[in-house]
């Protein structure tokens, strides 16, 4: 069975639902502490998940601190021999602070998740939006590679979660878009609050110039189970949860499972 | 040599040290100790015999409620009620539920407040060994555009505030809760917080040091945030009227990265105690700091303690013995372990979690030590600081306190003009009857992926705590202050009542309660007498909805009373009774919500209608009158009302259901038809206020058009209308386009409270 990592980061939490979606795809999954550098290391698994929270108390700026914990060397070597790599929320800020994404230069910061936008509020903000994924990320990205280019609801929780890019590198970023917020209907958002927090070129996930590393502001991990779906939510994937209530048929998987059977479809090609 | 002080000596140590205790309680403890209690033994007990630690007014009134009922693990007593919630795999799993009030530091400071107030109740579930599952908020502001409106939506923005940055950096769901707006609470906001977690029921936690501690040596490990100044006085702050912007210095700071880390350390704690199967005491710290947490685990394990002050980790130097054990750092838990294993459990803390790395001088400690001369002893710098018989320090006090009856005496109004359309729409754009929806939106309900219902898709929220079991778990919280202020006995009932409905609605069966008692001073007979009848309404509702069987009530199992919630002018809140209800439904996939799902189904209505306005939202915000007759309490009709909507639902005939409550059947109503957007209800009966707006408990229930044939329904059920497309709602002669309303209803909240940021 292919092994995924959860790497948990003084303030992260969540490890566990993340790990259990990746074992309810078919993975073997465990979550290590940020100091079981040793024990990783020995033991190096086949793709590796850095889950949603507020590492290190977002001092400084939301996963700059946990960017330079000495488990990133690792995950850097990692990500440099293509193994699959996901960073949820706070993991996503972790990976743009530690320059893996979108990594031209890895090492150097070359994007950041800036505070929301949102008209007339500051501050957090919760809800479910839309995602669609770029056409060639299916191709390149493991995190992506099972969807089907139909847009996908998830949930989605946080204060920075502002992809914003130098304006010199806008051009070059589009080949790294792994998925854009947009309408129920796919088609592209207009502005708040399909695009909940105005993110550049309403990204909402980032990938690394080789495709293995993504760094996503959403939580697929929420969205695993359909019962996880709103009742009230618009769109195919509302009517199916609004239908499936008196059928007894919400094990189904939710919208977000995808993303985590992307991966296991990934590494079981690879494995054989 | 001992030397008992005098009266006036005490008083003066009372007024420089700024105690709460009267120069009785004094007298009783210089007695105890016979001499002149030392500075830290007068703060200690200040502490302990506050009305916030020491329920000395409530105590004789609290043993009336009912707490007994076949599942309950541990009733009230301990820091959470604990009760029997699933099986999974041969093993139980246990509901850990605990309830307070953090009304006092969120007026004055609403941001700390109200965090502190997340802060210290998941200390409370995590301290029995739960994992906690979910949290909520029960709000109660005065008026936002009252004449103290800018302070109130200050505080009502600053409490949203601390909620969602301690709540969601924690990793805790937020379970909703409920808003409410009275101008009584203008000089006193509430805030009333619950949490709740699991635990397996063999690897339940208590707070005292075990009996194998008479046998072989114990000590107590101190963990967390390093101890500083913070929260010197608390219990005493929250024991007191209000006075402007006096007892800041009272309230904690807290640190929700911190307490995240520490859970993860405490669970990695308790697995290694299991696993070795020693036996241990472990207990957060509250009210009094390190000198409660230290007194109360050793008594109540019947044993003394020699603390050292000079072992615990401190943020700042040359802090005074009394403040080091007094203080109410947040973030911090005692532990009472074998010595042998001390070095074990320091490693994890310190070690494997890194305590002192990720935080300046934090790290755990052993500070002290058990053993069987039934005496707290604290050294400071060598120095004896307090040596006080042990059994005193929580043996507490009691107080018998005077009541005289108040009459609201309220009347009906003269006249009752009604225009469904506007009234309807007037109601959904007020600020009573608007969505909360902005303030959810602040908050994470759904870390842990848990969440199956999140606030405002169903009467309450559910989750799915136990992984691989399909038990639902069903929250709500309720308490009415206009009932409250009209009648307190029915605002006790009708707190149950609506919490028990609005479990009911997603189809859980009710299975404990919690209560957080929110009055004014206890020494003025009329507010103790309104304490009284609360508790009695409570008692009644309670008695009258379990659902164990047998004559078994709705245990309370846990809650909190919070007196002096009153300004420095006399003026006191609303009697606030806030009941939380948890309900368990035995495959989460039944659970219903409130989105209504297929034109032409039917509408049926649980309850009849009656003419009862008393304090309900027509009233008040249609013809600007609060009314005096309430909505009685109907304790055989609720039973069977609740017992037939959970057939319905477990039968799984019920599409959707929602209560009828606050706004009466066309709020409900319009409520479904608002979360549905596609499809909206008409209503085929009269259209008179009573009908329409009447607060009268009951249920709004679709179904199927087939249900009415195969069903013979009971006196209390009738057919109220179908459901049409389109989102309105209309009845005889009127009808009210929802969609164009939705931005208005949806928005006020933001609008008004939030208008100093610009929105």
């Amino acid at each position: 069975m292919s092994r995924a990592a959860v790497i948990r980061f003084p303030g992260s939490n969540c490890e566990f639902e993340t790990a259990r979606a990746l074992k309810n795809s078919g993975l073997n999954a465990r979550i290590y502490n940020w100091n079981d550098i040793e024990l990783l290391s020995d033991n190096r698994a086949d793709a590796y998940v850095l889950p949603g929270g507020f590492s290190f108390q977002d001092r400084i700026r939301a996963g700059v601190v946990a960017s330079r914990e000495s488990i990133m060397d690792l995950i850097f070597e990692e990500a440099v021999n293509g193994k699959p790599i996901l960073g949820i929320c706070n993991g996503a800020q972790v990976l743009l602070e530690s320059g893996l994404v979108p990594g031209w230069k890895p090492g150097s910061v070359q994007g950041a998740l800036a505070g929301n936008l949102a008209p007339g509020r500051s501050g957090y903000l919760s809800g479910w939006i839309n995602l669609k994924p770029a056409s060639e990320a299916i191709e390149r990205c493991p995190w992506l590679c099972a969807m089907s280019g139909e847009p996908i609801p998830v949930p989605f929780a946080h204060a920075e979660g502002r992809f914003v890019f130098r304006k010199e590198d806008t051009e070059s970023v589009k080949s790294h878009i792994g998925l854009t917020y947009c309408e129920v209907d796919g088609s592209a958002p207009d502005g708040y609050p399909a695009n909940p927090n105005g993110s550049a070129l309403d990204v909402a996930a980032l990938m690394n110039v080789d495709g293995n590393v993504l760094a996503m502001m959403p939580h697929p991990e929420r969205s695993f189970y359909l019962w996880q779906v709103p009742p009230d939510l618009k769109g195919p994937w509302g009517d199916m949860r609004r239908n499936s209530s008196l059928k007894g048929l919400e094990d189904q998987p939710g919208p977000g499972a995808i993303i985590f059977k992307s991966l296991a479809k990934y590494l079981g090609g690879n494995n054989g | 040599m001992s030397r008992i002080p005098g009266r006036e000596e005490l008083k003066k140590e009372i007024s420089s040290r700024s105690l709460a205790m009267t120069v009785e309680e004094a007298e009783k403890l210089a007695g105890y100790v016979d001499r002149m209690p030392t500075p830290l033994e007068f703060h200690l007990f200040d502490t302990m015999w506050s009305e916030h630690c020491s329920y000395k007014s409530s105590k004789p009134v609290l043993r009336t409620l009912p707490t007994d009922s076949p599942g309950v693990v541990i009733g009230p007593g301990e820091d959470a009620g604990i009760v029997s919630f699933c099986h999974q795999n041969g093993r139980e799993w246990d509901l850990v539920v605990a309830h307070e009030s953090h009304n006092h530091p969120s007026q004055v400071l609403p941001v700390e407040g109200a965090a502190t107030g997340v802060g210290g109740i998941v200390r409370d579930v995590y301290c029995m060994g739960a994992r906690v599952t979910g949290s909520m908020d029960l709000l109660r502001f005065g008026d936002p555009e009252g004449v103290k409106g800018e302070t109130t939506r200050g505080i009502v923005r600053g409490v949203v505030e601390g909620i969602w940055k301690y709540g969601n950096a924690l990793g805790v769901p937020n379970m909703g809760g409920d808003t409410e707006f009275h101008p009584g609470y203008d000089d006193n906001c509430l805030v009333n917080v619950v949490a709740f977690g699991i635990v397996p029921h063999d690897r339940i936690v208590h707070s005292f040091v075990p009996e194998e501690a008479h046998k072989e040596p114990y000590v107590l490990i101190l963990t967390g945030k390093p101890t500083d100044d913070t929260g010197f006085g608390g219990a005493t702050f929250a024991s007191e009227d209000l006075d402007g912007e006096q007892g800041m210095g009272s309230v904690q700071v807290a640190d929700p990265f911190l307490k995240r880390v520490l859970s993860e350390a405490n669970q990695a704690v308790l697995d290694m105690l299991f696993e070795k199967g020693v036996k241990f005491g472990f207990k957060d710290l509250g009210a009094g700091g390190i000198a409660c947490v230290t007194s109360e685990l050793a008594a109540h394990g019947g044993l003394g303690i020699d603390v050292d002050l000079d072992a615990v980790p401190v943020s700042i130097e040359n802090l005074s013995p009394e403040v080091i054990a007094c203080s109410e750092t947040q973030e911090r838990y005692g532990l009472a372990v074998p010595a042998f294993v001390a070095d074990d459990v320091l490693a994890l803390y310190n070690e494997r979690f890194e305590l002192p790395r990720l935080f300046p001088h934090c790290r755990a400690a052993v500070i002290g030590r058990f053993n069987s001369k039934p005496v707290y002893n604290v050294i400071c710098r060598g120095k004896n600081v307090a040596e006080t018989p042990v059994n005193y320090i929580t043996e507490g006090v009691v107080y018998q306190r005077e009541e005289c009856p108040v009459d609201s005496g309220a009347p009906e109004p003269a006249e009752r003009p009604c225009d469904p359309s506007k009234d309807l729409i007037r109601i959904l754009t007020s600020i009573s009857g608007c969505s909360r929806k902005h303030i959810w939106s602040f908050y994470d309900s759904e870390v842990q992926g848990v969440t199956r219902l999140r606030p405002g898709e169903a009467d309450s929220c559910v989750s799915v705590p136990v992984e691989g079991s399909r038990a639902g778990l069903a929250v709500s919280g309720d308490g009415n202050p206009w009932y409250g202020e009209l009648d307190p006995f029915l605002g006790g009932a009708h707190a149950v009542g609506e919490a028990v409905r609005n479990v009911v609605a997603t189809g859980a069966t009710p299975i404990c309660a919690t209560d957080c008692l929110n009055f004014g001073n206890p020494e003025d007979p009329k507010a103790f007498w309104q304490f009284k009848q609360a508790v009695a309404g409570i008692a009644d509702a309670c008695c009258a909805l379990g659902f164990s069987g047998g004559d078994y009530p709705l245990p309370i199992v846990s809650g909190n009373v919070s007196f002096y919630n009153q300004s420095a002018g006399g003026k006191a809140i609303p009697p606030s009774p806030i009941v939380a209800v948890f309900g368990k439904i035995h495959d989460h996939r039944k659970a219903t919500d409130i989105v209504l799902r297929k034109a032409g189904n039917l509408i049926l209505l649980i309850g009849t209608r009656k003419d009862e306005l008393g304090g309900s939202l027509f009233y008040r915000t249609c013809l600007g009158h609060c009314g005096g007759t309430v909505p009685a309490f109907r304790s055989s009709l609720e039973k069977r009302m609740a017992d037939w909507v959970l057939g319905v639902i477990h039968d799984k005939r019920a599409h959707s259901v929602h209560d009828i409550s606050g706004g009466g059947l066309a709020i409900a109503g319009a409520e479904m038809a608002l979360s549905s957007e596609r499809f909206g209800i008409e209503f085929s009966l009269d259209s008179n206020p009573v009908t329409l707006f009447s607060e009268t408990p009951g249920y709004l229930v679709e179904v199927d058009p087939r249900f009415i044939e195969d069903v013979t329904l009971p006196e209390f059920v009738s057919v109220a209308g179908r459901v049409c497309d389109g989102c309105s709602v209309s009845g005889n002669g009127w009808s009210v386009d929802l969609e164009s309303l939705r931005k208005e209803w949806s928005d006020k909240l933001a609008s008004v409270i939030w208008r100093e940021e610009g929105v």
